[in-house]
Formats: C-alpha cells, sequence, structure tokens
C-alpha cells in the first residue's frame, strides 16, 4: 500500500518536472526584466507573424491622446500548439497584456498573459 | 534417442544457416544491403521537441576552453543583463539569425525550442526542423566524410548504426554561425558527432562531442534530451517574416530604437 502510494507520488512530480514550460526561448537583453507591465486597450491589428505575433492596441487617454502598444508573443508555431489561431485575438476585442516592457520608453512588451473582456486568460508558452 | 535428437537439431540449424546465407548472396547490390541495414535499424522516426534542462546550450555545466580569439567572441556575445536568468540566450543585437536573418545551421538548430522531425529512408537519415524549414541529411550509406568539403549552413553529415545507437559526424559548417542559442562561436574546422539514442519509446537522448581545432583548446562535450509527439506535425516557420513586413525592421527593433512612439 505504502510503495503504490509513493509509486503514484513519484509519478506526479515526475510529470510536475517534464511538463513545465521552458522559459528563456527569447532573448532578454532589450526588455527590463526588473518588473512587469500591464497595458489595457483595444485591438487595432493582430499580425500571425514569425517569429513572434504581434497584438496592437491602442489605449485612449482621459485627455483623449491615444498611445499606440504592440504586444508581441510566441510564434504562431508554438501558439497553435496550444489551440491559437489567427482568429483568436480579434479587431476591437478589449484585452489586458501583462508582460516586460522594452528598454528605453517604447510602447512595446513582451507579454506573457492576455485577459479578454470575457476573463477568459491565456498564458502562451513554449509546451514542448 | 538423444543422438538421433541431437543430429536433427544439427542439420535445422545448419539447414537455417544455409538459407540466411542463401538469401544475403541474392542480395547483391550495396543498395539492397543499405536497404535491409535500413529497414532493421532502430526506429527514431517522428516528431520530437527540446527538453533539455537548460536547452539554449549543450552543456550547461562548463564552457567550451576557447583559444584567444574565439573567448574574446565568446564574452562579447554572451548575456550578462543583471536580473537575467543564468542560462538564457546571447545577445539579441549580436546573434546573426536574429539581427540580421541568417539561418541557424548546425549544431545551433538542435538547441532551439521549435521541434523537429526524423525521417528514415534507404540511404539517408533526414532531419527536418520547423525553424528554417531547414533539412539535414545524414548519409547512411557508407560514405565517408568529404575531405575538404566546400562550409554550409548544415554541414555535411554521415551517420552509421552502432547497435542501437546512431552515430552522426558533421563537418563543413560555416562559421559565422552561432553553435548554440548561448552565444557560443566556432570555426569552419568544428567537427561535430552526435550519438542518438530512443531510450525509451518518448525520450530520445543525443550525447555530443565538439572538435574545433581552431577554436578550442580540447573537445567539448553535452547532451540533450528531446520528448516524441506523435500528435504534432511541423508548422512553416519564416523567421524573419516580420521584418520583411514592416520596412526591414521588425517592429521590437524599432520600439529599441525609439520609433515606436
Amino acid at each position: 500500500m505504502k510503495n503504490r502510494f509513493m509509486a503514484v507520488l513519484l509519478g506526479a512530480a515526475v510529470l510536475l518536472v517534464l511538463t513545465r514550460p521552458i522559459f528563456a526561448h527569447h532573448g532578454r537583453s532589450n526588455y527590463d526584466m526588473t518588473g512587469t507591465v500591464t497595458v489595457k486597450g483595444i485591438v487595432t491589428e493582430f499580425q500571425w507573424v514569425n517569429p513572434h505575433a504581434l497584438i496592437l492596441v491602442d489605449i485612449t487617454g482621459e485627455d483623449g491622446k491615444v498611445e499606440k502598444w504592440v504586444g508581441e508573443t510566441n510564434s504562431p508555431n508554438t501558439l497553435s500548439r496550444q489551440g491559437w489561431s489567427r482568429n483568436t485575438v480579434k479587431v476591437g476585442d478589449q484585452v489586458t497584456l501583462v508582460g516586460r516592457r522594452v528598454k528605453g520608453g517604447g510602447y512595446y512588451i513582451n507579454f506573457s498573459k492576455i485577459v479578454f473582456a470575457d476573463g477568459k486568460e491565456l498564458n502562451p508558452a513554449v509546451q514542448n | 534417442m538423444r543422438n538421433r535428437w541431437m543430429a536433427s537439431m544439427f542439420a535445422m540449424l545448419a539447414g537455417l544457416a544455409f538459407s540466411s546465407m542463401a538469401l544475403a548472396q541474392t542480395a547483391g547490390s550495396s543498395g539492397a544491403k543499405s536497404a535491409k541495414a535500413a529497414s532493421r535499424a532502430p526506429d527514431l522516426t517522428g516528431v520530437w521537441a527540446n527538453i533539455t534542462e537548460s536547452s539554449a546550450t549543450f552543456n550547461p555545466k562548463e564552457d567550451p576552453s576557447f583559444q584567444s580569439w574565439a573567448e574574446a567572441k565568446w564574452m562579447a556575445n554572451k548575456n550578462t543583463d543583471p536580473g537575467q536568468p543564468s542560462i538564457t540566450n546571447g545577445r539579441v543585437d549580436l546573434d546573426p539569425t536574429v539581427a540580421s536573418c541568417f539561418p541557424t545551421g548546425m549544431p545551433r538548430l538542435m538547441t532551439e525550442v521549435f521541434p523537429f522531425e526524423i525521417l528514415q529512408v534507404r540511404d539517408r537519415v533526414l532531419i527536418l526542423f520547423e525553424k528554417d524549414y531547414a533539412v539535414s541529411h545524414i548519409w547512411t550509406d557508407g560514405r565517408k566524410l568529404p575531405e575538404d568539403p566546400d562550409p554550409s549552413y548544415m554541414g555535411y553529415s554521415v551517420g552509421k548504426w552502432d547497435g542501437d545507437t546512431l552515430v552522426v559526424d558533421t563537418v563543413g559548417l560555416k562559421d559565422i554561425t552561432w553553435m548554440d542559442r548561448r552565444g557560443h562561436p566556432h570555426s569552419d574546422a568544428l567537427h561535430v558527432v552526435g550519438r542518438f539514442r530512443r531510450i525509451n519509446h518518448d525520450r530520445l537522448q543525443i550525447d555530443w562531442t565538439f572538435d574545433d581545432p581552431k577554436a578550442f583548446t580540447k573537445p567539448w562535450s553535452g547532451q540533450t534530451i528531446y520528448r516524441y509527439h506523435p500528435d504534432w506535425t511541423l508548422e512553416e516557420f519564416i523567421s524573419c517574416e516580420d521584418r520583411l513586413l514592416h520596412g526591414g525592421e521588425s517592429l521590437e527593433q524599432k520600439a529599441v530604437k525609439g520609433h515606436g512612439q
């Protein structure tokens, strides 16, 4: 009985190790790794391109000024293996992107989490 | 009684031995021989994805022992940003595949996160890579490595079966590529030996030895592991597509330079 329990525990531990997502696919020297930023706005374009799929997002401030942001994520190859397609993000969608901002103040982030208006959350990562 | 049994056993075994020899003789040409070898070879076919612990390099515990010119290049390529994970990609502004859209080449393709597919045919083992649409031809027809090959991104590879292991030798690699994602440099004298073994149905293990008399002071070794994905097919990957669409500069490059605002 104890042996079987230990075997199940070991099996679960092995599964946890093996299914962890792989980080560090993307070179990070262009990004501020000290913290994350959150970008919430309206999608103007979703580019299903390599090496990074790109979501173009407009944030309109209270003064009416528009900030034009770009959020990049993994390649379409990686995303499609997680069930994404070129239709996963649509023009007009309100999205929240969470990720690392490019150094130097540009309106560009590499996001690891996207939240849609209905609360649906996706966390793109390489899952080999 | 026992002698008669022994005699008939002997006759049966002799008959089997002679008949298999006869079959071998009718095989004839080297093409048929390698076809038989291919059909008897272990099965490495399928789509494989990198699950090595620190997949950006072949050996996270030690760097190659570089000659001084190569050591200088390595120091430049290495990512030393504070706050970075200790094992990561090299500097993107120096990475030939990112900064200049050069092909990834071998052996670096074996350290990429994108899957590859192994096919075994009569005279070759083929590795189709999702990244760059690259193909490695590993000749298993018994030919020797060329003496002085013209360098290429994929190099020239020959393979030989050693029991359950495919031993692959590669030479003739262009020196413009990084050896791995971390940014280790190499010369065109690099000789790569990879020992491919399917350690169980879902795992491919490759033990590597790298010998570069122009860049290293001694050989370097490493190991990579891949998981089998029976339900994956390779996608297309044109690595600088975003740059081609945005006037020669990716949106990330524009943002870094302050053009994105």
